[in-house]
């Protein structure tokens, strides 16, 4: 693959006009889907592809080829250069990335060789036997991914990056009253996964989940929100941290730098260097990848900006490009959290989320995987999923206190060639929280 | 490559193989993206390849992909879909079956009228950075974009029962955006909405009236900043057909799906309220609501000789007067619900897991053109446009906001409102239908970006439908 990408850099060495980045791209999935405690497909899949950008001025021209051999770089690339000259000029383009700055090296185990189908069958069929016990079964996914690129720019910028993420949801799921909850474990390093903790806490959240099922009014709730929602609203907060949110004018923060805008128990933070969390070198276009302080004590302190609108806005460019995002423990207990609830929900993980106005942070979406009532400071029933509409802001406004550990909740992108990243964050304890109508469901 | 996927088919023959099925696809894409009516991406791949094999064995499916179409890749993929099969197998209760079918043979190619990767790019580009220019910020148009993605996919595939598919088709994904700012607040308007896409060239931009509309968006935009909110509690709505067809994907397009009934889709898409003991009984919508799913109509991006495993393409009856009649399924699902496959197994690429998918789910029309609807409603609003999208779990409730909201009295548009949102639950909101728009406004309204699956698949499929009205709609949501 490399030979490839250096054939492409030789041949573009000859056109000194041109500014270019290359990069190519090696990607391998084994996923494991399971329904009703048993598989649903196991999938192998892998993929290579060559992506070009190419700078003629503020003229620009972009191919990838997929499975690259001499021959497609050749024809591609003299589509490219005839057709750069026709292409209308972006004049907010002044250059490519500058940093070098290179990633401390680490190492990296391939885990889909790592982690072989027989024992990712074999921990189902051990979480698979505990939940049947409760009349549950189990459902979700079992992935591990392998993927590496190399990326090459006019300004000898050369750097290597390669990820093996680790990606197991089980959802159990009653046989009668199809109750549901969630437990997931995420990361690079398998050693984390603690399979005696993992079977706890999903039989834990089952026992919950026999209580009676109930449906609540719509209405402005104390909630318990699991690290989940809070991970999943804080990536949705940070969408108007990004640059390109504030040069389309849906950014929320716009204007509002080292503005206090949460309580000071809010702190926020992209961080790839967590070895708990899948880890990452570089940012936007290669930038090297450092943790970088969005919300500091409630104040909003960055944008996260890359190259192009580093020119464009002049921001100060970081690279970075929040998913390693990090919400900072508090202080307290989860037990006593729920304690100091008279009459609430806990809601563990939400659904279907979409912003009505992004620069007001105003979305809808929904409760899922197990939503319970909270009354007199004990989780008392089961609650049908929920629908609620909201200002993200608002529900960060609406801090009573976190919990006082963090936890890793890994997401998956299945918009894009697929790939796995994770948050971290603890419980919080929000008030006023709007529940705008019930899904009458579970 | 029709000798090529039979040698594979022929390679998988072997005692434990109860099924196998092969996919190549060659595809061509190109994306351009203006910004602010600068270029600000254009991307292109031409003949990128994929490859996917399927294997039944011991009543588990294995499935391997790759780009790589080498022999020593093929031989790689047929070891590894095979052991995938064979170690799922041993984490299954209920082995895989579906009865067998008979051979089939499909050829198909769709031309369209002005093939996007033919024609000369500077004319292209010059249309679009035109076009572009037009809706460039100024005043109080704070951002704008157009964007537009061609893909044209040429498809084979073979299974071990012989039969045999080949196609060619061109779809095209055109758009463009405002949005506007007063410093406070900002409103976007697009325009033709985000079922845009259609099987079809470059003629789209033309069939779309993309030139005639781009003023008309930047008007509407900016006038939204001072729009009023709408202030009922409950309205009668007429929605049009852009956004009825999102309407109908999400609430009956999803919901069923027979896969989710046994919950093959709950660890991402979610499952359905809908249950097999519905069928052929339960009240769905209202006498007029006919919705159906057509993968024989070549008008529509789901049009297909035969689906991802050999079934026909067929028209089903999903809902006929009302009541749910059948559902869209796989073979293996269909033949657990006692129903025949209805031809909707769909992979996005052939490296990717064929799944339940829509193809054309149309909305049968009514009678009477969009104005005559108007004219007939007392008070309400005419919503178009979709700006926010949500819908739970079980396909039950949903909420929508548009871009616009027109206000009627007495039978005629009298204003706009901004960002009107409604919420229902699926079964009461299509009983509430009482009227659909006639032949004259149905339309096919389609999409590149249906989510689905795992790895994910994005899906391009269409909706045929004409604007309809509800009545007695929640259109108050407090925050």
């Amino acid at each position: 693959m490399n030979e490839q990408l250096h054939y492409l850099k030789s041949a573009l060495q000859k056109h000194s006009e041109l500014k270019y980045v290359l990069t190519s791209r090696e990607w391998q999935t084994d996923f494991l889907r399971f329904y009703q405690s048993q598989t649903n497909y196991n999938i192998s899949k892998d993929s290579s592809s060559l992506d070009a950008i190419l700078y003629k001025g503020k003229k620009s021209c972009s191919f990838t080829i997929d499975h690259p051999d001499k021959g497609k770089i050749d024809e591609a690339l003299q589509t490219a250069l005839d057709m750069i000259d026709i292409m209308p000029e972006d004049p907010d383009f002044v250059d490519v990335e500058d940093d070098l700055t290179l990633a401390a090296p680490r190492k990296i185990v391939n885990n889909i060789e790592a982690l072989g189908l027989d024992e990712k069958t074999r921990i189902l069929g051990e979480l698979a036997k505990r939940a049947a016990k409760y009349d549950f079964e189990l459902y979700g996914t079992f992935i591990c991914n392998y993927q590496s690129w190399q990326l090459l720019n006019s300004n000898g910028l050369d750097k290597t990056s390669t990820q093996s993420p680790i990606y197991l949801e089980v959802k159990a799921v009653h046989k009668d009253s199809q109750v549901t909850v969630l437990e997931t474990f995420g990361g690079d390093d398998f050693k984390y996964f603690d399979e005696a903790a993992f079977g706890k806490s999903l039989l834990t959240k089952v026992a919950l989940a026999q209580n009676p099922v109930v449906d609540v009014a719509p209405g402005e709730y104390e909630v318990i929100l699991a690290p989940r929602c809070v991970a999943e609203f804080a990536q949705y907060l940070s969408y108007g941290m990004r640059a390109g949110s504030v040069d389309s004018h849906n950014s929320f923060f716009e204007g509002k730098l080292n503005e206090q805008l949460f309580p000071a128990s809010f702190s926020l933070t992209d961080d790839p260097t967590d070895p708990q969390m899948i880890r990452m070198d570089y940012g936007d276009q290669g930038h090297i990848y450092r943790p970088l302080k969005l919300i500091e004590d409630g104040y909003f302190r960055a944008f996260m900006c890359g190259q192009y609108y580093h020119h464009k806005l002049g921001l100060p460019k970081n690279g970075n490009t929040g998913e390693c995002l990090k919400v900072n423990a508090g202080n307290a207990k989860l037990e006593d959290m729920i304690k100091s609830v008279k009459k609430g929900l806990y809601i563990s993980s939400l659904h279907y989320m979409n912003f009505i106005n992004a620069r007001e942070t105003s979305l809808t979406g929904l409760t899922r995987d197990g939503t319970f009532l909270i009354e007199d400071g004990k989780i008392s029933k089961v609650v049908n999923n929920l629908r609620f509409t909201e200002r993200i802001s608002r529900i960060f406004e609406n801090v009573i206190e976190f919990e006082d550990s963090a936890h890793t909740i890994p997401f998956s992108d299945n918009y894009g060639e697929f790939s796995v990243n994770s948050s971290r964050a603890p419980h919080a304890r929000i008030k006023d929280f709007n529940i705008s109508s019930s899904t009458r469901t579970i | 490559m029709k000798q090529k996927i039979n040698k594979i088919i022929n390679d998988l023959a072997a005692p434990d193989v109860s099924f196998a099925d092969v996919r190549i696809t060659i595809t061509d894409y190109e994306s351009i993206f203006f910004m602010n009516a600068n270029l600000r991406d254009y991307s292109s791949s031409k003949g990128s390849v994929a490859i996917g094999i399927r294997v039944l064995i011991d009543g588990c499916f294995g499935f391997a992909g790759s780009k790589d179409l080498s022999e020593a890749s093929i031989k790689r993929l047929i070891a590894k879909a095979r052991a995938n099969a064979i170690h799922g197998a041993k984490f299954q209760k209920e082995k895989l079956t579906f009865p067998a079918l008979p051979a089939i043979t499909g050829e198909y190619e769709h031309k369209p009228e002005i093939d996007p990767f033919a024609m000369p790019k500077a004319e292209k580009l010059e249309f679009l950075h035109k076009l572009a220019t037009s809706i460039k910020p100024t005043g109080k148009i704070v951002y704008s974009y157009i964007a537009t993605e061609f893909e044209r996919q040429e498809k084979y595939y073979a299974n071990s029962e012989g039969s045999y598919n080949h196609m060619i088709v061109t779809n095209t994904l055109p758009m463009m955006m405002v949005v506007a700012s007063d410093g406070k607040q900002t409103q976007s308007r697009t325009w033709p909405g985000h079922m845009s896409a259609g099987r079809a060239g470059f003629e789209l931009f033309y069939q779309q009236k993309f030139e005639e509309n781009a003023e008309l968006i930047i008007k509407e935009a900016t006038d939204l900043l001072t729009a009023d909110v709408i202030t009922e509690e409950k309205a009668d709505i007429i929605i049009g057909a852009g956004h009825l067809a999102l309407q109908l994907h999400e609430s009956v397009g999803h919901a069923t799906e027979a896969d989710r009934i046994f919950g093959q889709e709950i660890s991402y898409a979610g499952k359905t309220f809908v249950k097999p003991s519905m069928l052929g009984t339960f009240k769905y919508g209202s006498d007029i609501l006919n919705i159906y799913s057509d993968s024989t109509d070549p008008k529509g991006m789901g049009y297909s000789p035969m689906d991802d495993e050999g079934v026909p393409g067929r028209r089903v009856d999903i809902i006929k007067n009302g009541i749910l009649m059948d559902q869209q399924t796989s073979r293996h699902i269909a033949h657990k619900l006692g129903l025949e496959p209805s031809s909707n197994m769909k992979a996005s690429f052939a490296d990717d897991f064929p799944l339940v998918r829509m193809t054309n789910l149309c909305i049968a029309p009514g009678k009477g053109s969009l104005a005559d609807l108007i004219a007939s409603t007392e008070s309400g609003y005419f919503l178009d446009f979709t700006k926010t999208w949500s819908i739970d779990d079980n396909r039950n409730n949903f909420q929508f906001t548009t871009e616009i909201g027109y206000k009627i009295r007495d039978g005629r548009i009298v204003g706009i409102v901004k960002e009107p949102t409604y919420f229902g639950i699926t079964p009461e909101f299509w009983n509430a239908c009482d009227a659909i728009c006639g032949e004259e406004e149905w339309a096919y309204h389609s999409t590149f970006h249906c989510g689905k699956g795992e790895p994910g698949q994005v899906m391009r499929l269409s909706h045929g439908v004409a604007p309809a009205r509800f009545k007695d709609i929640n259109v108050s949501v407090k925050m």
